[in-house]
């Protein structure tokens, strides 16, 4: 069970990168950000390994299937979909900022797959439902959706903490702010992190839409996690057209992004306290 | 178009009203999921099936009526973009040029020019052409199709909510339960709308279940011969996530369990003279050889007291009634508690002697449970969610570019100023300009 150990590695690895975050944030060096970098890629890579081998286990038992099976692999792989995407954004942005309001949703997922009582951790063959090539692209597209939702919770909170700064010390230009990404950049990373998310949304739902239909008999039966998906799908529609047609920027394009990232956490998580087709997950 | 604005069309075309909407079916979607499913079909009303509610009709049929009307009335906006003319450029766009965009050089006109085509047919397209002031203006354009990308989204949500409600109106969604070797053509419709006779008839000839070594269900199948006017038309296997399809109907497994008829398969002998094998379920009765007897099973049981399977008899000779089970596992039963038979005559296979009854084992028969759909709407419902997924790709990945380079004649060389505009994502319009001039540069400077 090296992955297991490997994975609880990670959990810690993603704590102490966002104590990191935190510093660079607090104490503005640059070095506690790249320290911050260095932990999260590290992190990052040891997660990549540790589903790989979780996935070879699973081939070594002689059932072999991509690890998304369960409510713990999919907590496994949606903090890895996260620091991913992390990664990718501020690799493009250079600028460390956004890991302090991201990498902590990494961890908590983590930690929430290690602690969380009843968390059924083992590696177990596919039930009849879940014996379907839809299987992975389902899964894959919902959960880089959720963590590019993510991003874009993590943006609006750096939004409109920045923007708060900005407007209680409007004179003195604040240190602490003046690093930070400018407003604009953050609104625009909000709506591409948005966009992306729902993009990515949509193939999930068609796909599990598509797999409904040969599994179930029916492409849409209001199952709650399918209803909640159309509902968080539908919070990000309507964030795209209030700042497409209607020229929403900035404060409300932020709280929407957050309103839309509370309908994920409650699509992925909430919805399982629902009686529900989706209990595997 | 702006004459013809009534009331009605104002209305519908706002997109406040598309956001409004939206919001109002989110929380008709959030009230409906936290309320509890109807138990059974009688129970259902507007209430507790919102997604099936008068309310959730109205708001689909406006919100589709709102983005009909929306997408109509911006069209010619996008048909204005799509044919607007590159020449003259858009005023003002060579104002304000920053340094980094203006590439001059010592090279004259002819030599420009043919440099500058070079670049700007690299991709797709060529540039068109065109005199301007003291020079040449050219431009190149891409990803036109880029404007219609929204329309395509709004096409195909519009051709998923018909998919759905040609599905609603000629779709036909039951289930059936079948034992194995029953054959039948009649569907219960679902949400108690009856019963529905299916044009064929299905008859189940197999249903297995088979399991992990850790207990979970691995495999549940059903293995089904369709028949029309009597006649074996096909035959097919339905698993979980493999439907099989017969003249358009969608049969699924579903569930499965078993039939409460259990058959038991009874044997009996009497010192290795008279035997016979019978099988047999609850409330059957057979004969017996010796005083004109008759037995009947009063009841099979899969496990009895922990003891494992066992069926009681109850033997009628005209003149008194026996009574006792008949227990599979009766050696080891035996073997555990000696004085069994004495102490407990009801357990002794042999009572009615000179005869000795034993359970050769019992016959689980099951059902399988069918879904059973006919939904003519699917392929609207697929193609949508194709469009969809292509729209939304156009409109997030794709933009409509225009390049505008402006050679002109210096006294000393050529200028060239580049600029451009798209209609999403400037930025990174703007790197790729940049990238431009500092080829062009190196070229020119040759």
């Amino acid at each position: 069970m090296t992955h297991t150990l490997i994975l609880s590695y990670v959990t810690f690895i993603y704590f102490i990168a966002f104590v990191f975050y935190l510093f660079k944030m607090i104490l503005q060096k640059d070095a506690w950000g790249r320290l911050a970098s260095l932990a999260t890629w590290l992190g990052f890579l040891a997660h990549t390994l540790a589903f790989i081998l979780r996935w070879k286990a699973s081939h070594d038992m002689g059932f072999g299937h991509a690890p998304l099976t369960n409510l713990y692999e999919s907590l496994i792989f949606f903090a890895w979909s996260i620091a991913f995407l992390y990664l990718a954004v501020e690799w493009r942005i250079k600028n460390k900022s956004l890991g302090v309001f991201v990498v902590p949703v990494a961890f908590l997922l983590m930690a929430y797959a290690s602690i969380a009582p009843g968390m059924n951790t083992r590696i177990e063959p596919l039930i009849p439902a879940l014996q379907s090539n839809w299987l992975t692209t389902h899964v894959l597209t919902c959960f880089m959706g959720y963590a590019a939702f993510t991003v874009a919770f993590g943006c609006a909170l750096l939004y409109l903490w920045k923007d708060k700064k900005e407007r209680s010390a409007r004179e003195e230009k604040s240190a602490v702010t003046q690093k930070l990404p400018s407003l604009t950049v953050l609104d625009a990373l909000i709506y591409q992190s948005a966009a992306l998310g729902f993009v990515f949304l949509a193939i999930g739902i068609i796909t599990g839409s598509v797999w409904a239909h040969y599994a179930w008999g029916s492409y849409w039966s209001w199952d709650p996690k399918e209803t909640w998906s159309l509902i968080t799908w539908l919070v990000y529609a309507i964030l795209l057209h209030a700042r497409y047609v209607r020229g929403w920027r900035g404060r409300r394009l932020a709280v929407l992004a957050i309103v839309g990232f509370a309908c994920v956490l409650f699509t992925y998580l909430g919805v399982n306290f629902l009686p529900s087709l989706h209990s595997y997950t | 178009m702006a004459k013809s604005k009534n009331l009605f069309w104002s209305f519908f075309s706002s997109v406040k009203l598309t956001v409004v909407l939206l919001f109002l079916m989110v929380l008709l979607f959030i009230v409906a999921t936290f309320l509890p499913p109807p138990s059974d079909a009688q129970e259902i009303n507007w209430f507790n099936d919102l997604y099936h509610s008068p309310l959730f009709y109205v708001l689909a049929t406006l919100f589709s009526l709102n983005l009909i009307i929306c997408s109509l009335n911006r069209l010619p906006v996008a048909v204005r973009q799509l044919n607007a003319p590159c020449f003259p450029p858009p005023a003002g766009i060579f104002d304000n040029q920053e340094r980094e965009r203006i590439v001059l050089s010592d090279k004259d006109m002819t030599a420009g020019e043919a440099i500058v085509k070079k670049f700007l047919s690299a991709k797709f397209s060529s540039p068109k052409k065109s005199e301007w002031k003291n020079g040449l203006l050219f431009c190149r354009e891409r990803g036109r199709f880029s404007l219609f990308g929204v329309y395509l989204v709004h096409l195909s949500v519009l051709i998923i909510i018909a998919g759905a409600l040609i599905g609603s109106v000629f779709g036909l969604e039951g289930s059936m339960n079948l034992r194995e070797g029953e054959t039948s053509s009649l569907i219960r419709l679902d949400k108690g709308r009856g019963v529905h006779q299916l044009p064929f008839s299905v008859r189940c000839d197999n249903f297995s279940v088979e399991f992990y070594d850790t207990g979970a269900p691995k495999t549940y199948r059903s293995d089904l011969s369709f028949f029309k006017n009597g006649e074996l038309k096909q035959t097919g296997s339905v698993l979980v996530n493999h439907p099989f399809t017969f003249e358009g109907v969608r049969f699924y497994q579903a569930s499965y369990g078993k039939a409460d008829d259990n058959r038991a398969l009874i044997v009996y002998n009497s010192a290795g003279k008279e035997s016979a094998k019978i099988t047999a379920k609850e409330g059957d009765t057979f004969d017996l050889p010796r005083q004109k007897a008759r037995a009947t099973v009063l009841r099979v049981e899969e496990n009895i007291m922990g003891l494992g399977p066992a069926v009681k008899l109850d033997i009628d000779t005209g003149k008194r009634n026996i009574q006792f089970w008949v227990f599979q596992h009766i050696d080891e039963i035996a073997r555990a508690n000696p004085d069994l038979f004495a102490e407990v005559p009801l357990f002794n296979p042999g009572l009615f002697a000179p005869l000795v009854f034993s359970l050769e084992r019992l016959d689980n028969r099951y059902f399988t449970g069918l879904r059973v759909v006919r939904d003519p709407g699917v392929p609207f419902v697929l193609s949508g969610g194709i469009l969809l997924l292509c729209g939304l790709i156009i409109i997030f990945f794709t933009a409509h570019e225009r390049i505008w380079l402006l050679l002109e004649r210096q006294p000393e060389g050529i200028k060239i100023s580049v600029t451009g505009r798209a209609s999403r994502n400037q930025a990174v319009l703007e790197r790729r300009l940049e990238r431009l001039c500092q080829n062009l540069s190196k070229e020119l400077a040759i």
